[in-house]
């Protein structure tokens, strides 16, 4: 019997060691004066939420903000269970969602996330944030870190095979190609490397075409017929026939491949920037060139973007003081803007701030390029495009149908092909 | 003939050996490096061990994740044990065709995945933490109520039960034990192997449990060891060496928890023969 008592007692011990603090019930208190943050990334969102933090809680000691760091899938896991099972329990006031996904929230679930409108204009921020931060005619996104992207380049490589970074400023993606077969012909070096399975490149070309997987209700798969598109994945398999690509399977690849100085380029968002930089014996080796266009479609420029993010506001107690604190940091403070880009390294997207000092700085690593005032430029020329409900679906489906594609199969049934997937998947 | 059949088997468990070892190798090497020489796959190992400990302690909370995990795994394992272990035994020796009917019930549950549980049994909690905040969402507790029995383990322990003696029962019966006491005194104490491998199964998974505490977890100072290392790794530039470290940190309670039961394990083979 002692054995029995034994497991009892430890029983109730271990319940009540679990058993934590609660949050408290269900009230409706829009005011209240604790709201809490979720958003991945410690060195880049989380660091830039801290900031903000800072900033606000000097003006407004009463408030109590929790940041909560969670890796992307996961805030999209937990979100969609939340708001799914209809219980505001656990969410949170506060989310940073991908501009690819944020469609899909706000469709599905529009009352669950506050109109913004008040608080801040979607005309004082980049024109391309629009697309995915509005739904409906209201703006419910605050728009965040900028994606834009440009051509990273190895300036001793582009020497070696007779270029320099002046030579890249206005180049199509043709000409792209004969730079990289030069550079391989002469240093034996790849021009760029590339996951097959993770398609940024195509979808960076194609929005500087100011078109998207998706037409522009967000919701017709735009595949078939989609000139662009077409134009893209033709470059796409030129690199991989050009022999000019190094192939990679996952993230610790990628960055091996340009820190390892296995690659001439790497055509990009800005966010990159920090992990090309972690290998500070290349110093003085890089530049950043503008981004190549479509050479046979005339509206392609020189700008365009990959992932980037943007805060919501939840309908959930506290949504209030919520909105105030997006207003007045990301919505409007542009010392705050100078801090992240000084501090984290993040350019955003809030026009006002993108000039200054932080922006104006020359940096050793690129040769004494003001790189960030390049992006910063380019943030106000990435085309605006409806990222729509589906973009990793029909990435998916695309990813399958490329590596038919680079095996020999036709472009025009490869396009077919793809929309009538997607058509068949997406109803 | 019989020496190079030797030989190729030698080679192929080496080979064998090998592939299993290797990620072992590849990630206490790793969290001694920086994350430019893990990416760039630098297998000798390296001098920024401590480097990337102190990184480690000093951006996440990975002591107090450690705990938690503990805490949740422990009590899960104590409590799906006693719970699942006497269920099995009930079903098994006070059989009778209601009871059969119900168990083939239970079996039947195991087949729908959680996965398709997980909203309503999140809204019941949403609702429990209304009336009884203590287990509700966010607290280690809602991680631990859903596991504390699954029909697996019930299934494992019906089935071990068959190999159980039934006479010993007579027989404490005879010396005018109750029949709860028969369950703690005899049945217990006999089937030593099949708790020391249930206790192994529930600690691991237990331990590796990632979707529910995921979805019910909200708060930084519930967190757990999966959840810890899913963080670290959804980032622009992650630090790889920061992150082994923390991944032999969390492998370490599993491997110390199967070498300890395996001994317990065999020992209670010898027990249970004598």
């Amino acid at each position: 019997m002692k054995k029995m008592m034994f497991l009892l007692l430890a029983t109730v011990f271990m319940l009540s060691a679990c058993s934590g603090n609660a949050g408290s019930g269900a009230s409706s208190d829009p005011a209240k004066k604790e709201i809490t943050v979720w958003a991945w990334d410690a060195k880049f969102n989380i660091a830039a939420l801290n900031l903000a933090k800072e900033r606000y809680m000097a003006k407004h000691p009463d408030v109590t903000i929790n940041i909560i760091e969670n890796a992307q899938a996961d805030i999209v896991q937990k979100l969609n269970t939340g708001l799914n099972s209809g219980t505001t329990k656990g969410l949170p006031n506060i989310v940073l969602i991908e501009d690819y996904r944020s469609q899909n929230f706000l469709q599905a679930y529009p009352d669950s996330f506050r109109d913004m409108s008040d608080s801040i204009k979607s005309a004082d921020f980049a024109d391309y944030k629009a697309g995915p931060t509005n739904y409906n005619g209201k703006q419910y996104g605050v728009p965040f870190d900028s994606g834009v992207t440009g051509m990273y380049v190895r300036t001793d490589y582009l020497k070696e095979a007779g270029y320099t970074p002046e030579d890249m400023q206005d180049i199509d993606w043709d000409k792209f190609i004969e730079i990289g077969k030069a550079v391989k012909a002469k240093t034996g070096k790849d021009m760029l490397t590339q996951d097959p399975n993770d398609l940024g490149l195509i979808r960076a070309m194609i929005q500087s075409a100011g078109t998207w997987y998706l037409k522009e209700d967000g919701k017709t798969p735009n595949i078939a017929g989609n000139a662009a598109l077409k134009e893209a994945m033709e470059d796409y398999k030129a690199m991989f026939d050009a022999n000019i690509v190094k192939t990679n399977s996952d993230w610790s690849q990628f960055l091996a491949a340009f820190n390892s100085g296995a690659v001439a380029s790497v055509p990009t968002g800005n966010w990159i920037t920090p992990s090309v930089k972690a290998e500070a014996s290349q110093s003085g080796k890089w530049a950043v060139v503008p981004f190549p266009t479509l050479k046979n479609t005339p509206n392609s420029v020189h700008a365009s973007n990959i992932g980037g993010s943007s805060w919501y506001v939840m309908n959930v107690d506290g949504q209030d003081t919520a909105a105030d604190f997006m207003k007045e940091t990301f919505g409007s403070d542009k010392e705050l803007y100078q801090d992240m880009l000084n501090k984290i390294g993040i350019i955003g997207t809030f026009k006002a701030a993108s000039t200054g000092s932080a922006y104006d700085k020359a940096d050793d690593f690129f040769g004494g390029q003001k790189i960030y005032a390049d992006f910063a430029k380019w943030t106000t020329e990435v085309p605006n495009v409806n990222y729509g409900l589906h973009t990793y679906a029909i990435e998916d489906i695309m990813a399958v149908e490329v590596q038919n594609y680079l095996a020999g199969k036709d472009i025009d049934s490869v396009l077919n092909d793809v929309q009538a997937q997607a058509e068949a998947q997406l109803k | 003939m019989n020496k190079s059949k030797t030989f190729f088997t030698y080679i192929f468990l080496s080979i064998a050996a090998f592939i299993s070892i290797f990620p072992f190798f590849w990630m206490l090497v790793s969290a001694t490096n920086l994350s430019v020489d893990v990416t760039q796959g630098r297998l000798l190992p390296g001098s920024h061990l401590i480097e990337n400990f102190q990184k480690l302690t000093s951006s996440v909370d990975i002591i107090g994740a450690l705990g938690n995990s503990a805490k949740i795994s422990i009590s899960t394992t104590i409590l799906a044990l006693l719970i699942a272990s006497l269920a099995g035994y009930g079903f098994e020796v006070y059989r009778s065709k209601a009871k059969d009917i119900v168990f083939n019930i239970l079996l039947l549950s195991m087949m729908i995945p959680f996965a398709a549980m997980m909203v309503p049994l999140y809204r019941m909690f949403g609702k429990i933490s209304n009336v009884v905040p203590v287990i509700g969402i966010d607290t280690l507790a809602s991680v631990v109520i859903p596991t504390v029995t699954t029909a697996f383990l019930i299934f494992f322990f019906r089935q071990s039960t068959k190999m159980f003696p039934k006479d010993l029962l007579e027989a404490g019966r005879m010396d005018g034990l109750t029949e709860l006491g028969l369950f703690f005194r005899v049945y217990m104490p006999t089937m030593k192997t099949s708790y020391a491998a249930a206790a192994i199964i529930t600690f691991m998974s237990s331990w590796n449990n990632y979707l529910w505490p995921l979805v019910v977890l909200q708060s930084p100072e519930n967190q757990t060891i999966p959840l810890l290392i899913s963080n670290m790794g959804s980032s622009y530039a992650p630090d790889f060496g920061m992150i082994m470290i923390a991944i032999v940190f969390s492998t370490l309670p599993t491997a110390i928890v199967f070498f300890v039961m395996q001994k317990h394990f065999v020992a209670g083979m010898v027990g249970s023969v004598k």
